[in-house]
């Protein structure tokens, strides 16, 4: 009499369980169908747009138009110029947390803090970047302002993939360096840091991703809406391809016609993105084989 | 002296990092500093804007006009003196222009140069008026009363239900439905992307092989990527007329366009942060419940989901976090009216939108600008909440542990 | 001190090439870019950026002195005028076209026609549903810009008559996105410039007094001036600026400037 039930009850259970799977199976894949309906949307609008000319024109009959030049270096520049503010700053920080402190106060309260940056809203950002770089040091609406608000927000996207990196650099190869009488320094700049390194370069590719992408923080801190020619300063302003796709989809007195301006900038978005993510994964992927190899 | 060198040069070396690690701190020290300087200006000022004198005829009874009843009576929404505790009189508005009303333009002078006197004597002669002007035509023996306007309270601000920041005389600074229309965005929100995330966490974590893994993980880091302004734009142009035609609204500028647009780029901060912790759970506890005969769900369900919990829960209030947070997107599909939502399907309107749609235009340091910064103030409060509470959740996760 | 030494450096800069920097109103943005991309073809030394906002950010950065030029859709402000003289600043008032709002609908819609007393209950909340006016019965919904905007203030002002606007208005960050949400949404009403009416929306007629004559928005009827709500757009620019700015001002002003006026849809200077 036993028997029967329990066979009964194991399969309810298999029963259960591969319903319970398919479900879950079902909304995954739902939620990477919701990834190329918003890519494949925007692909098969703005495909027909981007050729040679749009990408390396200035826009043109009231941005209906024309390419989107300025926009695409306007991205470049800003991208640049946090780069340049936030990348050494942030991969000193994290060389510092990782490798100098140990674990303690000063190490949680820096880590907090870094987190709490992080969690920052954008706009915030912009906020204060108006009030700081704009208004207060009297940058203007430049290049300057732009790129240190964009480099703060940065920051801690920074420290957290660079300090990822470190931890995963074996403690041997410190041990090994450091017992053959190197300083700490030396340690780690002649052996952590080489092994680190692609690692490093990855973190750095996803916040160039991130950075390229942000509106809120450049909306009063940099961003033009039309710009003939390109910055020669850094007290310039610039356009941005994020702004421009905004302003592309939101004004103009035509906005059917600057429709397929609008799709092109939004697919030249997508594509750094994309780029910046294969190339991060590509490189982690190459040289997360080649660590352990060592 | 080599040694000497050497070591100075590592001291040097430290303190630039030291240096470089405390610039987080600083920053958000600074944000603090300015935001909030600038934000708490607000309750250092009256609505009605500097520069301009509200006066009354000196017969009048009412002495004390709240910011509201001054929005009503120049809407003419409050028409008669009684309604504000005065006579049982009608109101008779007077701005600035309306003078054209009592004097040709000979009598008040081609330059103004008479026009405080000119203002003055219809203040005088009228008992039932309210004149709103600068205090630049204001005379010098003006014989009005001019009213005395209380400064902008916590409690008026907190609890205003009306946003006109630029409305004259008296700016109405209310920002409960602002606050209400992010919380609901938000809430509905994860609503949304909650069970869709996790379902995804541990289809990945547990169930898929490691081939699907491998390619579903670089997929929901790029939904992390894709721009803010493009997940707006999609829903401009794909979400908003396809809810206004489902569920045949007057208008597909809503809460849920929102809440939809905002979900899908909560997604990835749940399923990554979940992910992770369900993938910590000790192989040990997983087998055990194996060998005890419990199928791979219960297992699922009984041990991973409960052991990884924390996690989870921090996800998803990291999720609210980037929802709460997210402008660009918000403010392209939601319709930003500025009302108390009573469902979803109604437009909204939040705070990130609000900052990036008005600061532009408000001129710095007054009080529209300032009331801009205490919104950033708030929204800075809630973020660090959130941040915090991750915080503290996680290191719970850490002390059970042990 | 720090920061006029960087504003001196600044503008020092600035000086080397003519640069122009204009800011301001949504409305007068077209024209001042189509302006501006016709005034670089003729003169390639120059350089002029354009940025939008809204007229009163265009007229803080003018007190601020991040802009050489305002571009705004309405009249300076007292408080703004204050501000300037506060600055020690004046500044120079210049009309470069004038610009029709045209009040419109969904195409759907079959009310032709409203009266301004209409227009401000609808605006101000009074009225709600279409049959109120002579239409189907449908809620009205009503879309309006930022508080930000010229037009937003000149259609308080001369529609609402100071009136503030309901606060269940849905305001827009862009014309653009008015005229697009209008054409999607059956009961919607909204107010943009002559520029923006395109085949998607349906204009209204509107009448001035109490309904006797109701007068349609057009290019003819804004010349003429018997289309009732029409503003002029004006550049604000600082008088010790004016030697900078002037050749730019000096094109928009000239007939090849008013011609642009004419394309970009607004109506132009009658002399």
């Amino acid at each position: 009499m036993k028997m029967p039930d329990e066979n009964k009850l194991a399969k309810r259970k298999k029963w259960n369980q591969s319903i319970a799977f398919w479900i879950f199976r079902l909304l995954s894949y739902f939620i990477v169908a919701i990834l190329f309906s918003i890519l494949s949307f925007i692909i098969y609008k703005g495909v027909g747009v981007i050729n040679w000319n749009f990408i390396t024109q200035m826009p043109e009959e009231g941005m209906t138009k024309g390419g989107i030049f300025p926009a695409i270096i306007g991205t470049l520049c800003l991208v640049a110029g946090s780069m340049i503010f936030a990348f050494p700053i942030g991969v000193l920080a994290a060389i510092y947390m990782n490798e100098y402190v140990k674990d303690g106060i000063i190490k949680k309260s820096i880590k907090q803090m870094t987190n709490n940056l992080a969690g920052i809203p954008s706009i915030v950002f912009g906020l204060f970047g108006m009030s700081l770089f704009v208004n207060k040091l009297g940058f203007g609406d430049s290049i300057l302002a732009g790129s240190l608000t964009l480099g703060l927000l940065a920051l801690p996207v920074v420290i957290r993939t660079t300090e990822e990196a470190l931890k995963a650099v074996d403690d041997t190869f410190r041990h090994a360096s450091l017992g053959l009488g190197a300083s700490k320094w030396q340690t780690t700049r002649n052996v952590v840091l080489p092994i680190a390194f692609p690692n490093i370069i990855t973190g750095l590719i996803l916040s160039i991703g991130r950075v390229s992408g942000e509106t809120a923080p450049i909306l009063f801190t940099v961003a033009a809406y039309f710009l003939p020619k390109l910055p020669t300063s850094i007290f310039d302003q610039a356009m941005a391809l994020p702004y421009h796709l905004y302003v592309l989809s939101t004004s103009g007195t035509n906005i059917e016609a600057s429709r397929p301006v609008a799709y092109g900038t939004a697919l030249v978005l997508i594509i750094i993105v994309l780029i910046a993510n294969l190339l991060a994964n590509g490189l982690r992927k190459y040289f997360g084989k080649k660590v352990k190899m060592n | 002296m080599k040694t000497f060198y050497k070591k100075f040069s590592e001291k040097f070396i430290e303190g630039l990092l030291l240096l470089s690690s405390t610039i987080t701190t600083l920053t958000v020290l600074l944000i603090v500093v300015f935001l909030f300087k600038e934000g708490l200006g607000v309750f250092n000022q009256k609505p009605v804007e500097e520069g301009f004198v509200i006066a009354l005829n000196k017969q009048n009874p009412v002495n004390k006009l709240s910011s509201a009843q001054l929005k009503n009576i120049f809407d003419q929404n409050i028409t008669n003196w009684i309604e504000v505790g005065g006579k049982k009189d009608s109101i008779i508005l007077f701005r600035m222009e309306d003078i054209t009303n009592y004097y040709s333009e000979e009598q008040i002078g081609e330059q103004y140069e008479n026009l405080p006197q000119c203002i003055s004597k219809v203040v005088d002669s009228l008992p039932n008026i309210i004149a709103f002007f600068s205090t630049k035509y204001l005379d010098k023996n003006f014989q009005g009363k001019q009213l005395d306007i209380d400064k902008i309270s916590f409690k008026e601000f907190f609890s205003g239900k009306e946003w006109f920041p630029t409305a004259q005389p008296s700016a109405q600074l209310g920002v409960l439905p602002l606050i209400l229309g992010t919380l609901w965005v938000s809430l509905g929100a994860i609503l949304l992307a909650l069970p869709l995330g996790l379902a995804a966490a541990i289809y990945m974590s547990e169930i898929a092989n490691e081939n699907v893994r491998k390619i579903m993980k670089p997929l929901i880091e790029l939904l992390a990527g894709i721009p803010s302004v493009v997940y707006g734009f999609f829903g401009l142009v794909i979400i908003v007329p396809l809810i206004q035609k489902t569920f045949d609204l007057p208008v597909g500028e809503t809460g849920l366009a929102g809440s939809i647009v905002l979900g899908i780029m909560a997604l990835p901060t749940i399923i990554t942060i979940s992910e992770d912790a369900m993938r910590n759970t000790p192989r040990a506890m997983k087998e055990a419940s194996l060998a005890l005969g419990a199928s791979k769900w219960q297992t699922i369900y009984k041990v991973v989901v409960p052991y990884s919990i924390s996690g989870i829960t921090a996800g998803a209030i990291l999720g609210i976090g980037r929802a709460i947070g997210e402008t660009m997107a918000v403010l392209m599909v939601t319709g930003n009216a500025a009302v108390i939502p009573h469902t979803i399907l109604e437009p909204v309107r939040t705070i990130p939108a609000t900052i990036a749609a008005e600061l532009g235009e408000a001129s710095n340091g007054g009080l529209h600008y300032k009331a801009l910064f205490a919104l950033g103030c708030i929204l800075f409060i809630i973020t660090l909440i959130i941040n915090l509470t991750v915080e503290y959740i996680s290191n719970r996760k850490k002390y059970n542990n042990r | 001190m720090k920061s006029k030494v960087l504003i001196i450096a600044l503008s020092l800069y600035t000086g080397v090439s003519i640069a122009q920097k204009l800011k301001g109103s949504d409305t007068v943005l077209p024209l001042a870019q189509k302006e501006a991309e016709s005034y670089l073809k003729v003169n390639k030394a120059n350089k002029v950026t354009v940025t939008g906002g809204g007229s009163g950010v265009g007229l803080a950065a003018l007190v601020d002195g991040t802009t050489d030029i305002a571009m705004s859709s309405r009249k300076i402000k007292m408080s703004e005028k204050i501000k300037l003289q506060d600055a020690g600043k004046a500044s120079k008032e210049i009309i470069v076209a004038y610009d029709a709002l045209a009040v419109i609908v969904n195409p759907s819609n079959k009310v032709a026609q409203l009266t301004r007393e209409q227009l401000e209950g609808i605006f101000t909340g009074k009225i709600k549903n279409w049959k109120e006016v002579g239409g189907d019965d449908l809620q009205i919904v009503v879309y309006s810009r930022e508080s930000s905007s010229g037009t937003y203030e000149f259609f308080k002002e001369h529609v609402l008559k100071n009136k503030n606007y309901a606060s269940s208005v849905l305001s827009m960050p862009a014309t653009g996105a008015i005229v697009q949400s209008i054409s999607q949404t059956k009961g919607a009403i909204g107010y943009v410039g002559l520029a923006y009416v395109e085949k998607e929306i349906k204009t209204v007629k509107v009448s001035y007094d109490k309904g006797k004559t109701y007068v349609a928005p057009s290019m003819a009827s804004a010349k003429d001036k018997s289309y009732p709500v029409v503003r002029p757009l004006y550049y604000y620019y600082l008088t010790t600026m004016e030697k900078s700015v002037k050749p730019f001002v000096d094109f928009c002003l000239s007939p090849e400037g008013q011609k642009i006026v004419e394309q970009v849809g607004y109506v132009p200077l009658t002399k």
